[in-house]
Order: C-alpha cells, then sequence, then structure tokens
C-alpha cells in the first residue's frame, strides 16, 4: 500500500476516532494548548506593545526581547522548562506546562512586534489633531490608535496563532499528547499512515487557523480603512480616523 | 612487439583490477548507526572508534537515527552498515521471532530470520554483557502495594500511573508480553508515551509524573535514586546481548576476517558491569559519549 493509501486509511479508520487516542480527543487537546498559550501571549505582549508604540519609548528593547524569543528554539525550552516545571506540579508540570511556556514564548514575538510597529506607524498628524481636539491619552489609543492598528495587530495574531498550532506537537515527545502524538508515535512504530494521517491534521487545523484569522481580521478592520486599503482617494483617509474617533 | 605489449597491458589491468577488490581497510567507509538512547551510542561509537583506529573511515551520521523500526529498514536499506543489536529484542520485535533466555540461541534465530528474509546481513559475536527492558518502580510504591515482580502488577495495575515506550503498543515484549503472560493491558492504563531508558522517562518517574517507568536494566537512574528493578518473574523479556549487526556487502568490501574479529574482540570485553558503567558515565556523570568510548578502548588496550 503506498503512503497516500496509508494515510487515507488510517484518517477513515473508525478506531481512530474514538476513545482518549482519537482524532477528536487529540485536537482538542492541539487547540487547548494553542489557545491558552495564544491568550498569555495577548496578555503579556499586547499592553506592552501598545505601550511602546503609543509613547515611542522603549522600541529598541522591544525589538531586541522579540529577536530574543524568536531565537529560542522551542524544542530546548521545553528541555529546560521540564525539570522546574515538573517539580512544582508532577502531573501538568510534567506534561502540559513545558509546552505551553514555550508556546508562550514562541507567540509573544510576533503579537509584540505587530502591536508596537501598527501603533507606532499610525499617522502622528492624525494623533497631533486627536489631542488638539482634546482626547486624553488612553482615549487617544484605544479610540484612535488601536483601530487603525487593528489589521496590524490582527496580523501578528494570526501568524503566532498558526506558528503554535503547528509547533504545538513538539509536546508529545515529553508525553503531551494533540496532534503530536500521531507523529511521534508513527515514527516509532514505523507506521506511515499515523505519521502522515498526523502530519495531514496538523496541516489541517493550521491552515483553519490562518483562514479564520483571516476572515477576523476582514471582518473587524474599519470600513473606512478597507476602503483606504483598496486604494481609495485620499478623502478615504480623512474620513477613516473621525469614524473611528465617534464615540 | 605489439602483441606483448597488449598482453602486458591486459595484465597489469587485471593485478590493478584485483588490488582493487580485495582492497584493505583504508579507503572502506562504514556507516554506523544505533537506536537513540546513551548505551546504544555508545556502544556505536566504541565500534566507530575502534574501525578508525584500524584505517576504517567512519561515517557517523545514523547513531540515534532512531527507534529500532527506523534503524532496521535504514539497515536493510544499505543507508547504515553497522549497528549494535540487542539480539533479543532484535528477533521478538524487529524480525518477528520468538526470542529466549539463551543468548546464542538467539544469535542463531537471528540470523536465520535475517536470512530468510533475504536482506544480506551478518550477526557477529555477541557480548557477554546483558541490557534488557526494565519495569522499575519508586521505593515508597514497592513499599506501599507490594511489589517485587511484574506479576505483583496485575492486581494494582489501574491504581498507577505508567509511562512506557511509544512503541509498546504495537511491541511483541512489550503490550504483547504484559497482555499474554501478565493479564496487565496497557490499552487500558493510564500510559504516558516517553522514549525507551530516556531522561524523559526516568525524570517522569523521579517527579512522580508516574509510578512505574520502563527502563533498561543498566539505566544508572536505578542506582543512583534507590529504585526498585521488578523481577520479570515469567522471562518474558528477552536476553538481549549485544551483537554488531554488518551489511554482507560491506564486508564483502573489506577483509572479512580482519573486521570481524577487530569488532569480536572489542565486544568480548564488554561484561554488564561495563555496560552499566558506560552508561552510567554518561546519563549521569554527563561525559561526552566519545571520550566515554576513547577512554575505555584505551584503557582495555584495545586501540593500536
Amino acid at each position: 500500500m503506498n503512503i497516500v493509501a496509508q494515510t487515507l486509511a488510517w484518517l477513515t479508520d473508525p478506531a481512530n476516532w474514538q476513545g482518549p487516542n482519537g482524532i477528536p480527543v487529540r485536537t482538542a487537546e492541539q487547540v487547548a494548548i494553542s489557545g491558552t498559550s495564544l491568550l498569555i501571549a495577548v496578555l503579556i505582549a499586547l499592553p506592552i506593545g501598545l505601550w511602546i508604540g503609543h509613547t515611542g519609548r522603549g522600541t529598541t528593547v522591544g525589538v531586541n526581547v522579540a529577536n530574543l524569543g524568536r531565537a529560542l528554539p522551542s524544542l530546548a525550552v521545553i528541555g529546560i522548562m521540564l525539570p522546574i516545571t515538573a517539580a512544582l506540579d508532577p502531573q501538568l508540570g510534567f506534561k502540559v506546562y513545558p509546552t505551553l511556556i514555550a508556546m508562550v514564548i514562541l507567540a509573544v514575538p510576533p503579537i509584540l512586534v505587530n502591536a508596537q510597529t501598527g501603533v507606532g506607524e499610525v499617522d502622528r498628524e492624525l494623533v497631533e489633531a486627536a489631542r488638539g481636539m482634546g482626547f486624553a491619552e488612553h482615549h487617544l489609543l484605544a479610540r484612535v490608535e488601536m483601530p487603525i492598528a487593528l489589521p496590524v495587530i490582527l496580523g501578528g495574531l494570526r501568524s503566532a496563532s498558526v506558528q503554535v498550532v503547528s509547533t504545538a506537537t513538539l509536546g508529545a515527545v515529553v508525553g503531551f499528547g494533540g496532534l503530536g502524538r500521531y507523529i511521534v508515535d508513527g515514527v516509532s512504530q514505523n507506521d506511515d499512515g499515523q505519521l502522515y494521517g498526523g502530519v495531514v491534521l496538523v496541516a489541517g487545523l493550521a491552515l483553519l487557523t490562518e483562514a479564520s484569522f483571516g476572515l477576523l481580521q476582514h471582518v473587524l478592520t474599519s470600513p473606512g480603512l478597507r476602503l483606504e486599503r483598496a486604494g481609495a482617494s485620499e478623502t478615504a483617509m480623512w474620513v477613516a480616523p473621525e469614524a473611528a474617533a465617534r464615540p | 612487439m605489439r602483441s606483448f605489449r597488449t598482453l602486458a597491458l591486459g595484465a597489469s589491468m587485471l593485478v590493478l583490477v584485483g588490488a582493487c577488490a580485495t582492497g584493505g581497510g583504508s579507503n572502506s567507509t562504514v556507516k554506523v548507526g544505533s537506536v537513540g538512547f546513551d548505551e546504544a551510542r555508545v556502544m556505536a561509537e566504541i565500534y566507530a572508534q575502534v574501525l578508525e583506529a584500524n584505517g576504517y573511515t567512519v561515517d557517523r551520521a545514523g547513531i540515534g537515527i532512531g527507534d529500532r523500526k527506523v534503524l532496521l529498514p535504514a539497515l536493510e536499506s544499505g543507508q547504515i552498515d553497522l549497528q549494535p543489536e540487542y539480539i533479543g529484542s532484535g528477533l521478538a520485535a524487529g524480525y518477528g521471532g520468538t526470542s529466549s533466555n539463551d543468548p546464542a540461541t538467539n544469535k542463531i534465530d537471528l540470523q536465520k530470520a535475517l536470512e530468510a528474509k533475504g536482506v544480506g546481513i551478518t550477526v557477529l559475536d555477541y557480548t557477554p554483557g546483558v541490557d534488557t527492558n526494565a519495569l522499575v518502580v519508586r521505593q515508597e510504591t514497592a513499599d506501599q502495594f507490594h511489589l517485587a515482580t511484574w506479576s505483583d502488577l496485575t492486581a494494582v495495575q489501574d491504581q498507577l500511573k505508567w509511562a512506557l515506550a511509544t512503541d509498546c503498543s504495537t511491541s511483541p515484549v512489550c503490550a504483547g508480553a504484559l497482555k499474554d503472560a501478565y493479564g496487565i493491558d496497557v490499552a487500558k492504563l493510564d500510559v504516558t508515551p516517553l522514549g525507551a531508558c530516556t531522561t524523559p522517562m526516568a525524570d517522569a518517574l523521579a517527579n512522580k509524573t508516574v509510578d512505574v517507568a520502563e527502563l533498561c536494566s543498566t539505566s544508572p537512574e536505578i542506582i543512583v535514586n534507590g529504585w526498585v528493578r521488578l523481577e520479570d518473574d515469567k522471562a518474558t523479556q528477552p536476553a538481549d546481548n549485544i551483537a554488531p549487526l554488518v551489511r554482507n556487502d560491506l564486508l564483502s568490501k573489506v577483509d572479512k576476517v580482519a573486521f570481524s574479529k577487530l569488532l569480536n574482540d572489542v565486544s568480548a570485553k564488554i561484561d554488564t558491569p561495563t555496560l552499566a558503567a558506560l552508561y552510567k558515565e554518561i546519563a549521569v556523570d554527563k561525559k561526552d559519549i566519545a571520550d566515554v568510548a576513547r577512554a575505555w578502548l584505551t584503557a582495555n588496550g584495545l586501540l593500536p
């Protein structure tokens, strides 16, 4: 049986859709760890990125910390964190936290840098005009800068989520479940159907994540900005911030 | 005159071709491979260094290439030429044979299985040292559940958390043996799949993530942590002496007798305490595998 046939056979075998090692459970685990780590990364990276972008202070620090995060290989992070977290909690600290921490570290750089850049690149004239109109700083950030920066911020979130969803497979090496289980076990048991079945599922989930965030980006972008991005006239650019600034 | 020259040319060509065919070790590259855990790696490194010291070129890319189910196809297809095999487990898990407690029988049966499959591989001599699969528990677990043998696990199997090799569920000497001889059904237990005999496996036991871990009988963590190695009372685990499996097409390119003797002399000096000591130096003392191999070979006068 060739690889394609083996993979299809594995994916369509009802036995692989049941029980604790079944596709629904493993997909749920993959989504759960990805979602949790993204949420934590957003809580850490978004405020910092927004603050740096808004105040213009610490841009170099922000970029450098983000680059450091990108340079750390996730598998190394898992290996380093494991003895530490396992000592704190024998169950989750062994099977879940190392992977969770590694995924948070993976997700922070794109979210932080995009928030910083997105807010930082809002036209300074608009910002000054809003200040001139009497906007308080936090209103300025929330009602002028963020709506304009939103597509870029969501772009960072989109990039981070796709990376996390596909890299969370590493957790299987230290006993976590998720879709990585099929890849690790498929190699170990020389079961190509399982291995490539896992690959197909992870790729599918990553593509679905990408498409979902793409849609979210489109839906949440202010209509005025959408017009501008579609290459509309100068007037559209002036319409947009007023529309965004209106309470 | 011309015919004499042609004859002389022909004769010298024959000599040249003949010399190349029986070529010595100096230009032959030996591709050495092994599974991932430290003991297998150090055995492969020991064989590699002895070969290099005797004029062979060694390609180490295959060391630690993966589990047996990845390694054997690599050997059979010629991706690697030599790997140190645990002859009992290799026979059972690799070639569907029945392994026994007697290494001589295992070697014969393994060679027969290889010939039956027609893969052109020879089993050289095996080490007196043995390593086999071990189920290990912490002392307090042994005390709490009165565990001394594998049979003792049957009654309390679902009260314990297990860590087993990632290929256990499809291995006849793991899931198969546990079910048939001991009535332990791994599919129904709380099992964390980890690499057999690896550091995460030992960590899982040390951190109390699991209660029963699958390690190797020579794993140094057992001694270092004062863990209890349960006795395989129904003798399901194979006698796992180590022997190099070598491709015949490599043997035909080298001086087969000299090559075999080189490796056999090394194997003869590896007994079980040696295996445990080598393994400990790497896994516990964190010494470099190549250094440990070199030190042992030098101490035993095996490097010229």
